[in-house]
């Protein structure tokens, strides 16, 4: 360890040294204001130091890490996703009284098992960062312990991601059974004399598909999806929706990337039958959902299987595509599942599509940036998620995987219907019992802020794309 | 190594095994079906309890202890695992080594004051979710 090393690991450092001062707070002084402060405070910080040491990058800090400019956007990006969250979640947890503070450390916790992820350049620190996000995750999502849903989706999400830790570290076993390295860069290099692709590699390369469509949700493992979303508190929701998903595929981008995928090979027609499943079942699946969180557990589906189009795609406008979706996606999804967790933590009430029904006229503000956050996720232009998926058709086309591109299509019409209904509903005359209600105030500073910011992205990503385009060109596309 | 010719020969006589282990399992199993008597009626699908009638409900509220004690052992039992790798290479691994020992403890040791302070060691009631789940052990 140099010198060097310590200060490119500023980003990590700032956020685990964030989780231990967070739990010492919590142990000496239980206050929500103080600790959400202190947590949106760690994570802004490690926003910045990503920014400083963006002039040191690249370096290899240890085996393990990578500090690229691609590690280093990404890690930007979920720390700022991080930030996003706490601050939605200081929203809904105000009303709530129990144990509140710990959701915090834990988000803390999990904002850094992703960004080592993003960062691993070797299957050690893959594995660890892949736990330290998981761990985490089944906390937050049984996080209202008290509540049956939670703690049944807090098990079950338990369950599966041992199951898919097994599948990824036998994968990796044979990997290196193989190989004889670890590293990411080394075991994807082809020695002189040796066949490209062994049935051991196969085997061990499908299993760590199996293991990262796992956490991407990906079509035949996607069972998890629906319950979790609905059963978890709305911000773990809105993280796992973002952040877990976003590692695990920018990891999975880095892999491949490196791999070589070449078209016509097992693995990328594996891939693409992949996508093309999650394109379609995500969107059909959807449209038979009566709760608004299981329709965007399935339009998420949906989402990861757009991305996996920029994955076969692989050139350098393919990572560019890949990065700008995944700004749009974050984005949008955050700012859908914020809105939500406002308006549950708030006025209660159910999670059916039916009872959002005039919700636009008695809180304008939020139902507009509801409605601009579900244009964007179904990719309706001057949002966000229309430049997004312009660059992800961009991409396959140059690539000429039309029937990857036709799909994209047609499956982006199908889903173009559940968003319409939830934005119809929005907008539809409201209950007559509700009327005379008492108008509660909307959102509180912290949610309304992060809330208005994610609107405004959305559309200034949307509107004039040319400055993060840039910015992701020379960071990702190099 | 390369994985076409993974020691072919070398594999057969586990393949044999794993036959020779599953067509013993379907055997019996199969033999069982086949020859075996069937009983029905009386107390037959009833779990067998000393020969009496099985009073109450199998779903009874364990306390949660349990589990805290097995937490706090893996997680200060563990410990002890990583100093002790630690302590062999004392010398090799220099101040740095001692430096991230120092840091490892410390993080435990911040983990240990949060379970004090929430009372999470606290054997008393403060914890116990429910009074008649104790009545009920």
């Amino acid at each position: 360890m140099v010198r060097g090393d310590f200060f490119i690991l500023l980003p990590l450092i700032i956020t685990g040294g964030a989780a231990v001062a967070v739990m010492l707070l919590i142990s000496f002084r239980r206050s929500h204001l103080a600790t959400a402060t202190v947590t949106l405070v760690a994570l802004g910080a490690a926003v910045i130091s990503v920014i400083c040491v963006a002039a040191a990058a690249p370096r290899q800090a240890s085996a393990l890490l990578i500090l690229d400019s691609y590690a280093l956007f990404y890690m930007g990006l979920i720390f700022a996703a991080g930030c996003a969250v706490t601050m939605i979640a200081y929203d809904y947890f105000e009303r709530q009284t129990d144990h509140r503070e710990e959701f915090y450390l834990l988000l803390l916790l999990a904002t850094l098992g992703s960004a080592v992820l993003v960062s691993s350049n070797h299957f050690a620190s893959l594995f660890l960062g892949l736990e330290i996000l998981s761990v985490s995750l089944y906390a937050l999502i049984a996080f209202h312990r008290e509540r049956l849903p939670s703690v049944e989706a807090g098990v079950r999400y338990l369950i599966l991601a041992a199951a898919s830790s097994a599948f990824l570290l036998f994968g990796m076993a044979l990997i290196y059974l193989e190989r004889g390295d670890m590293t990411f860069f080394r075991s994807t290099q082809i020695a002189s004399g040796v066949p490209a692709w062994s049935p051991l590699l196969l085997a061990g390369t499908a299993l760590l598909i199996v293991g990262i469509g796992f956490k991407l949700a990906l079509v035949p493992f996607h069972m998890w999806t629906p319950d979790i979303y609905e059963g978890a508190p709305p911000p773990a929701t809105a993280f796992i929706a973002s952040v877990s998903k976003g590692a695990a595929f920018v990891l999975l981008l880095r892999y491949v990337t490196l791999f070589g995928l070449h078209s016509g090979s097992v693995q990328s027609a594996a891939i693409a039958a992949i996508a093309v499943a999650s394109m379609f079942f995500g969107n059909l699946l959807a449209l038979r959902e009566e709760k608004v969180r299981r329709v965007l557990a399935y339009s998420s589906i949906a989402h990861m299987g757009y991305l996996l189009v920029a994955i076969l795609a692989a050139g350098p406008l393919a990572a560019v595509a890949a990065g700008y979706y995944l700004v749009a996606y974050f984005t949008s999804i955050i700012g859908s599942f914020g809105i939500i967790s406002v308006r549950e933590g708030r006025e209660g009430g159910g999670d059916a599509v039916s009872d959002y029904r005039g919700y636009a006229w008695r809180h304008p503000w939020l139902g507009g940036a509801f409605t601009a956050m579900l244009l964007s996720l179904a990719g309706i232009p001057i949002t966000a998620g229309f430049v997004g998926k312009f660059y992800l058709l961009a991409a396959g086309l140059e690539s000429s995987l039309r029937l990857l591109v036709v799909v994209l299509v047609a499956s982006s019409a199908i889903g173009l219907f559940y968003y319409l209904r939830i934005i119809i509903t929005l907008y539809g005359p409201p209950e007559a019992e509700r009327q005379g209600a008492a108008i509660t105030p909307a959102v509180s500073l912290a949610g309304g802020v992060a809330l208005t910011a994610l609107t405004f992205l959305l559309i200034w990503f949307g509107a004039y794309p040319a400055p993060l385009l840039r910015l992701i060109q020379a960071m990702v596309g190099g | 190594m390369s994985g076409a010719e993974l020691n072919i020969p070398a594999l057969w006589p586990f393949v044999v095994y794993s036959g020779v282990v599953i067509f013993m399992a379907i055997g019996m199993l199969g033999t069982s079906y086949i020859l075996g008597e069937r009983h029905r009626g009386g107390a037959m699908g009833q779990p067998y309890e000393c020969g009496i009638v099985p009073t109450g409900s199998a779903r009874l509220r364990h306390s949660a202890k349990f589990y805290l004690i097995a937490v706090f052992f893996v997680i200060f039992d563990l410990e002890a695992v990583f100093v002790f790798a630690w302590a062999v290479a004392v010398r090799e691994s220099g101040w740095a080594g001692y430096a991230e020992m120092l840091i490892f403890i410390g993080i435990l040791l911040s983990a240990l004051v949060y379970l004090w302070r929430i009372g999470a060691l606290e054997w008393g009631s403060r914890h116990t979710p429910r009074r008649g789940a104790e009545d009920s052990l």
